[in-house]
């Protein structure tokens, strides 16, 4: 079947069909939410409904699909391809991404070398802290692990780097659901809410390390830690 | 940069060859010696953000050594030349001549002969 053919078939079918204003409505419904999410201004209330959002544009896609009556339609294989294929690298690679990164940044775990941070980190999740060699300040989480650059390490005052710790170590929390957010991101073609994730780190690192421990780390380095 | 690969003649002193961050570095690693991080972006006023990555490259391409000292429980790195300014000026010399020889055969070569002469 060729393009336009396709494209035909695509409005035939859901002319004919009787759910086609289901999928009107979850489309709709999707933007209704996506608009929502700009004005909420809580970060976690706001990633809920934009969440919602992607979740109402992939069931459409999905009854879209499901409605066509054609044989053979490129779209639907192109689209269960994408899907298996992003599937298999977000939750196989991420799962092997820390194993990875220590080996390509030669990083060595920072209980040998600075104790309290591991203890303080192990105290808010389940993670290792790794050092590795680098000037340039920065800090990192991936998988079950904490990376941090000794240019951090030499910048930042205990305090800020405690802010730091407790936003890697929220995002280690997470880290077992934001899989989910970033495969339902990619099958509805749009954005993960990273900036919503950033933002409730940075309320956790507060509440932990204090307002004024973040603040300054953030202002010594501003967008080196993710 | 840092590779010696790229000559800018327009350009004034070191940073013909090295980019002008580089050759800030390396200036004054040259004079102080032994330098901390935060040492090096007071002497130089290059902001850590913009002298970090350069650090990096330095020590990588071999022109810059660090350790890490550990004093009180804080790790820093203090920086040092690895070679010192006449041996960078032999090596860079070196390299130049070679591939203006290259080029060039035995133009080159004439003319270096005439500039020896004329010193």
């Amino acid at each position: 079947m060729n393009i336009l053919g396709e494209i035909n078939c695509f409005g035939l079918c859901l002319k004919v069909s009787e759910l086609a204003p289901l999928v009107a409505l979850l489309i709709v419904i999707s933007i209704g939410l996506l608009a929502a999410s700009f004005m909420i201004r809580m970060p976690k209330h706001r990633l809920l409904t934009f969440v919602s959002a992607q979740v109402a544009a992939f069931i459409a896609i999905i009854s879209t699909f499901y409605l066509m009556k054609c044989e053979g339609m490129l779209t639907i294989y192109l689209y269960s391809g994408y899907a298996v294929i992003s599937t298999a690298v977000i939750f196989g690679s991420l799962r092997f991404y820390d194993r990875l990164m220590i080996r390509r940044l030669n990083a060595k775990p920072i209980g040998n070398v600075i104790g309290w941070m591991q203890e303080f980190t192990g105290r808010l999740a389940n993670a290792t802290v790794y050092y590795y060699d680098s000037a340039v300040p920065k800090a990192f989480a991936a998988g079950k692990s904490i990376f941090v650059s000794l240019g951090l390490l030499e910048l930042l005052n205990d305090d800020e780097l405690k802010a730091v710790l407790a936003h890697e170590a929220w995002h280690i929390r997470n880290n077992g659901r934001t899989p989910f957010l970033k495969q339902l991101a990619i099958m509805t073609f749009s954005s993960p809410g990273r900036g919503e994730l950033e933002k409730m780190a940075d309320r956790f690192a507060e509440e932990i390390a204090g307002s004024e421990a973040l603040t300054s780390a953030r202002s010594k380095v501003d967008k080196v830690f993710i | 940069m840092v590779k010696l690969d790229q000559i800018n003649i327009s350009n004034d002193g070191l940073t013909k060859f090295f980019s002008p961050i580089e050759a800030a570095i390396l200036r004054t690693l040259w004079v102080e010696g032994e330098m901390m991080t935060s040492e090096l972006t007071e002497k130089t006023k290059i902001p850590l953000t913009s002298i970090a990555g350069t650090l990096d490259r330095l020590v990588k391409a071999g022109y810059t050594a660090r350790r890490v000292d550990t004093v009180n429980g804080r790790v820093r790195y203090v920086y040092a030349p690895v070679h010192t300014e006449e041996e960078v000026a032999s090596e860079i010399t070196t390299k130049i001549m070679d591939s203006l020889v290259d080029t060039f055969g035995r133009v080159a070569i004439e003319n270096f002969s005439k500039y020896s002469d004329k010193k």
